[in-house]
């Protein structure tokens, strides 16, 4: 029995352990090594994707800025409600099943149906539905509520996002554009700056059961969001106010079939103080069409395709989107007519071409090659001075102008001026020029004829006023920008963009002398651009009446016309140059220099005396600045008669007594040297109601007339040159009734026929 | 001695790797991470007790009480055919919801001890067919065929290569072998052919051989022990940082615990723990080498080659080196009887060293 084993069995036994350990460990071990080397790395790629549940936390985006720090857009934090259908409670309890009790809750919260919810909460084969997009902290509240007071419920929850928040409206919106619903910016500076405004996304990476919950927290790594920058702009609200103002006033006066554009601009800079296209948007509402006309043309559109849920509405409706987007001054190349005359002129001065000593003959045309080139006065202007022709803005000398300089070296200047290329500004969407080459302007008469007088080129409206800038700066071409600082959320600046001159184009005489000369287009009396002219400021400016040769047309068969005028000062040292571009007013026989420039005007009457320029009045327009009416009442009727007599103000007395009790026009009030006070010295004397006459298109003496016969005062304002000129606006308007000796403040307009071109 | 350093360092690891394995589960499922571990504790330390008065009991009582062992065994695999099945299966005999232990733990004990009796005692007439064959068939045959109908596929596949191991260091007829393996060869294509004979076993053997053709049914457990494997590498994720046991790979406490060393303690720790099984194997049959009688040698050697054995096949199909059977891994896988059985078993491995060491060295 106890016998010990033999040595076959210790072989055997050695045998099958060998297998056991060798034989078997080793193929283990090979398989593992197979396992955690081979194929490794795809087992843990697979293992880590089933494991790891990102979730992205949304950077607060970068507010925009005006330059004094009035903000013009601001990311406000919203919230995404969400329901992960997998984990809603199909059991019924109590009659109700999960989905029940958060479509009954939920609903009024989120202001939904009920039903519309529960449907969500039961949608088939995903993980996650939105219940509703971008609610606000009261909404967001309840339902956290709404989660505290039900545990049971874990399908419910909420991610942060952000909403973008417009306070000023429609103010610059096709500048700073909008953000979309993804949150990426889709238009101007929102768009061109997304990357800067945005930050960079944070992420929590969680690792997850196969049960869906957390890991504990070891596996969890944040990563926090990088905040977005600010931008703080050139660009001010007021001067946009006053800017857009203005511009939406011409477009709805004049019927703007193409949009209005304004820009203004700082010349030696090139910062932006301003810029606009309207009609525009509301970058609150984006996708809603702001212009009225273009609502007519969708309920036209739907009317014509049967209804909103046609292809053929859909594509209207994104057509009118994209277009009330567009911003047109830096997007949309025109011609720009003779607002170009001051580069070519600026060209011929500082070629030497020509001089100011030169002068020019115009016979109402002139004949390049078999061309008839008219000038937009028919008997043409005679002999005029290089000064001149700029006031007359008169085509046949322009094309003598450009003879004198050469195709070739106009060219040159062209291209210098930066008509070649974008100017650079930092908005997305920036139209290049179309333009003669350079071959073909040194060969061809007839278009380097065309093109001394602005015509047959197109050029963007950021270009054109570039160019003016550089003229009249000194010669320095700028890079025109919007956006001044960066900085980080903290208030602290990460970039300052410094102003960029690209090059001298011309010499600082050259630039000096055209200043000089756009500003006698303004002065003198002739002018094209007289009706810019502000009593107390140094202006000058050229105004452009351009054709559209590429659309000779329009639907009714009559010529369209791009009305602009270019506006700088002050003169003597310039500082801003104001753009106005209207494409195609309703009329087609109103000219640049009844429509754009008292735009322009009244755009640098209010910038200039915003900015702070001091009116320096001349004598003459001393005699014709207005009065404050002294304050009489309570005075001895003769002590009141002295006082405004001082003053050389007639004296209207109505009534008995010998004590001034009531005063029209009331004192401190803006009233003409020559005005009338009227002194009332009875107690119970009803006021004295008159009409306002209407004197509308009428000339300077009839209004005169028609006011002074009313008992009215009568005050003017606007522009030299008031032989030729007509009332084209008055306050209060006419048929008000009005106390007697109310002060008529009527607008004038120079009308005669003035830069046709 | 270095037996018994080897089993207690792998009873430790093993605890560890349990508990770093099983918390999570056990804290979704009974909300206490230390549900499994804290009974594995008890009976870890009631083990290492059974271990140690195994060691001091004379191997040669189990050779008395051989028979009526195996009497035990067939008659507890018979009850428990007739007892309510868990998970689909008729393995366990629950003892008042205390504890559940598996009759084929005791029957792979039984058929090693017996088989090693009988060889010892008719070790002259181990050539012939009527002592050297017939007894062995006859038992091998009943105990399978119970574990067959239970069913126990990698049950029965232990018992039957435990019983061919003793018998062959036994020193029955290498010929048997060879026919016996042709023979199961043959049989086991057949039942792989037919449907219905190996429960799933086409399914199993597809499974096998590319568990990413069902990710989420057959595969899908294998899928998750590769990906937890893979995730070791070199070096592993650390200990207790695995993140494939959150639920994600089933059976991680139990016959899967392998692949949470793999991905825990990588290429490395896993090894490692490999080779301590070779040499907790290799001491084991030094010491069966060294036994000063027959029945003490083979006893060694069946024991030796039940853990080792089971801890291979195991790791072979964690590894997905074999179909997916359900085999738990000795010293790590959660079961309270099973543990308590093993450590016993390496005390009557210590008790044959103590024997034997007398005479050598």
């Amino acid at each position: 029995m106890t016998q010990a084993p033999s040595n076959k069995m210790r072989f055997r036994m050695f045998a099958v352990m060998l297998a056991i350990t060798i034989g078997i460990g080793s193929v283990l071990v090979y398989q593992l090594f197979n396992i955690q080397f081979v194929k490794g790395e795809e087992y843990q790629r697979s293992a880590v994707e089933q494991q790891m549940r990102s979730l992205k936390i949304a950077p607060a985006r970068g507010e925009i800025q005006d330059t004094n720090g009035k903000i013009l857009a601001v990311s406000a934090t919203v919230w995404n409600v969400i329901v992960d259908p997998v984990v809603v409670d199909k059991e019924v309890k109590n009659g109700q099943t999960e989905a029940d009790i958060i479509a009954e809750n939920l609903a009024p919260i989120l202001e939904m149906d009920a039903a519309v919810i529960k449907e969500k909460c039961l949608t088939p084969n995903t993980r996650s539905v939105f219940l509703k997009k971008r609610i606000e902290k009261p909404q967001q509240e309840a339902i956290n509520q709404f989660l505290t007071d039900h545990p049971s419920i874990r399908s419910v929850y909420m991610l942060e996002d952000t909403k973008r928040y417009y306070p000023y409206g429609s103010l610059a919106s096709t500048v700073i554009g909008f953000v979309n619903d993804e949150n990426v910016g889709g238009a101007g500076l929102e768009s061109q700056y997304n990357k800067v405004l945005s930050g960079t996304p944070g992420m929590v990476v969680t690792a997850k059961t196969a049960r869906e919950n957390d890991m504990d927290t070891r596996y969890q790594q944040r990563y926090e969001p990088e905040n977005g920058h600010s931008l703080v702009l050139t660009l001010d609200e007021t001067i946009q106010h006053f800017l857009e103002k203005h511009i939406e006033n011409a477009v709805n006066e004049h019927n703007i079939k193409n949009r209005a554009v304004g820009i203004v601009m700082d010349v030696n800079t090139g910062a932006i103080l301003g810029m606009t296209t309207k009609p525009d948007f509301d970058p609150n509402n984006f996708k809603e069409i702001s212009d009225p006309a273009a609502k007519e043309r969708l309920v036209l559109a739907a009317v014509a395709s049967g209804g909103t849920n046609t292809d053929a509405y859909r594509e209207a409706l994104s057509n009118e989107q994209n277009l009330q987007w567009r911003n047109k001054a830096v997007s949309d190349p025109y011609e720009p007519g003779s607002v170009f005359k001051v580069i070519t002129a600026a060209t011929a001065l500082d070629t030497g071409s020509a001089s100011l000593n030169n002068y020019y003959d115009c016979f109402g045309s002139i004949t390049v090659k078999d061309r008839e080139i008219g000038c937009w006065k028919l008997y043409g202007h005679g002999n005029q001075s290089f000064a001149q022709t700029l006031q007359h803005s008169c085509n046949p000398a322009f094309v003598q102008i450009g003879f004198s300089i050469g195709g070739a070296t106009f060219y040159d200047y062209f291209d210098t001026f930066g008509f070649t290329q974008g100017t650079g500004i930092d908005l997305p969407g920036e139209a290049g020029s179309i333009y003669h080459p350079r071959e073909r302007l040194s060969t061809n008469l007839v278009t380097l004829a065309s093109c001394s007088f602005g015509q047959t080129f197109k050029v963007t409206p950021i270009q054109m006023i570039t160019g003016i800038s550089t003229a009249v700066n000194g010669g320095n071409l700028v890079t025109p920008y919007l956006v001044r600082q960066v900085v980080d959320e903290n208030g602290s600046v990460v970039e300052a963009h410094e102003p960029v001159i690209r090059r001298q184009v011309i010499s600082e005489q050259t630039s000096k002398t055209i200043a000089e000369l756009m500003e006698t287009v303004v002065s003198a009396p002739d002018g094209s651009g007289r009706n810019a002219y502000l009593a107390g400021y140094r202006v000058g400016g050229k105004t452009g009446t351009s054709q559209k040769l590429d659309q000779v047309l329009s639907e009714d068969g009559r010529e369209e016309h791009v009305l602009s005028f270019v506006g700088v000062a002050p003169m003597d040292d310039p500082q801003i140059a104001v753009l106005v571009v209207l494409d195609s007013p309703e009329l087609d026989d109103v000219l640049s220099s009844t429509i754009a420039v008292p735009v322009g005007k009244y755009i640098l009457e209010d910038i200039l005396s915003y900015i702070g320029v001091e009116p320096k009045y001349t004598a003459e327009e001393m005699k014709n600045l207005d009065l404050t009416t002294p304050n009489t009442i309570g005075l001895d009727l003769q002590k009141a008669k002295d006082t405004l007599a001082e003053m050389n103000l007639g004296v209207k007395v109505i009534g008995q007594g010998e004590t001034v009790l009531k005063q029209v026009p009331t004192p401190s009030t803006q009233i003409p040297r020559d005005a009338t006070i009227l002194l009332y010295t009875d107690e119970d004397i009803a006021p004295n109601l008159v009409e306002v006459p209407n004197v509308f298109g009428l000339g300077t003496s009839v209004v005169n007339q028609m006011i002074t016969n009313a008992g009215l005062n009568l005050s003017f304002t606007g522009g030299l040159g008031r032989e030729n000129s007509v009332a084209s606006r008055q306050t209060p308007e006419a048929g008000t009734m009005v106390e007697a000796g109310t002060v008529v403040t009527v607008e004038l307009t120079a009308l005669d026929t003035a830069g046709v071109y | 001695m270095t037996f018994l350093v080897l089993v207690l360092s792998l009873l430790t690891v093993g605890l560890v790797m349990l508990f770093s394995a099983s918390y999570a589960y056990a804290y979704y499922y009974f909300d206490n991470s230390f549900y499994f571990i804290s009974r594995q504790l008890v009976f870890a330390v009631g083990g290492v007790a059974a271990m140690f008065a195994a060691s001091f009991v004379d191997y040669h009582f189990f050779q008395r009480f051989a028979l009526p062992l195996m009497g035990i065994s067939i008659l507890l695999l018979i009850v428990v055919l007739f007892l309510p099945a868990q998970s689909g299966v008729r393995r366990w005999i629950n003892v008042m919801d205390i504890f559940n232990f598996q009759p084929s733990e005791i029957a792979k004990f039984a058929v090693i001890v017996l088989f090693s009796h009988m060889i010892a005692t008719n070790h002259k007439r181990i050539k012939s067919f009527k002592y050297g064959i017939l007894p062995f068939v006859v038992i091998l045959g009943v105990v399978c065929g119970l574990l067959v109908l239970e069913p126990h596929l990698s049950g029965t596949i232990l018992v039957l290569l435990l019983g061919a191991i003793v018998m062959l260091v036994g020193g029955v007829d290498i010929k048997w072998f060879l026919l016996a393996g042709a023979a199961a060869l043959v049989l086991l294509g057949i039942a792989i052919m037919i449907p219905g004979v190996i429960p799933y076993a086409q399914s199993r053997l597809t499974s096998w051989l590319d568990p990413f053709a069902d990710p989420l049914g057959q595969g899908f457990q294998t899928i998750q022990s590769l990906y937890a494997i893979g995730s070791g590498g070199l070096l592993g994720v650390g200990i207790g940082k695995s993140r494939q046991k959150y639920l994600y790979l089933p059976e991680v406490q139990n016959d899967f615990v392998f692949a949470i060393v793999g991905e825990e303690l990588g290429f490395v720790g896993a090894t490692l723990i490999i080779i301590m099984f070779a040499l907790l194997v290799w001491r084991g049959f030094v010491i069966a080498a060294r036994a000063k009688d027959r029945f003490g040698m083979l006893l060694a050697v069946g024991l030796t080659s039940q853990v080792g054995l089971q801890a291979f096949l195991n790791i072979a199909v964690v590894t997905n080196t074999i179909p997916n059977t359900g085999i738990s891994l000795p010293f790590f896988s959660y079961g309270g009887t099973a543990l308590l059985m093993l450590m016993g078993e390496m005390g009557v491995v210590l008790s044959i060293s103590r024997h034997s060491a007398v005479v050598k060295e």
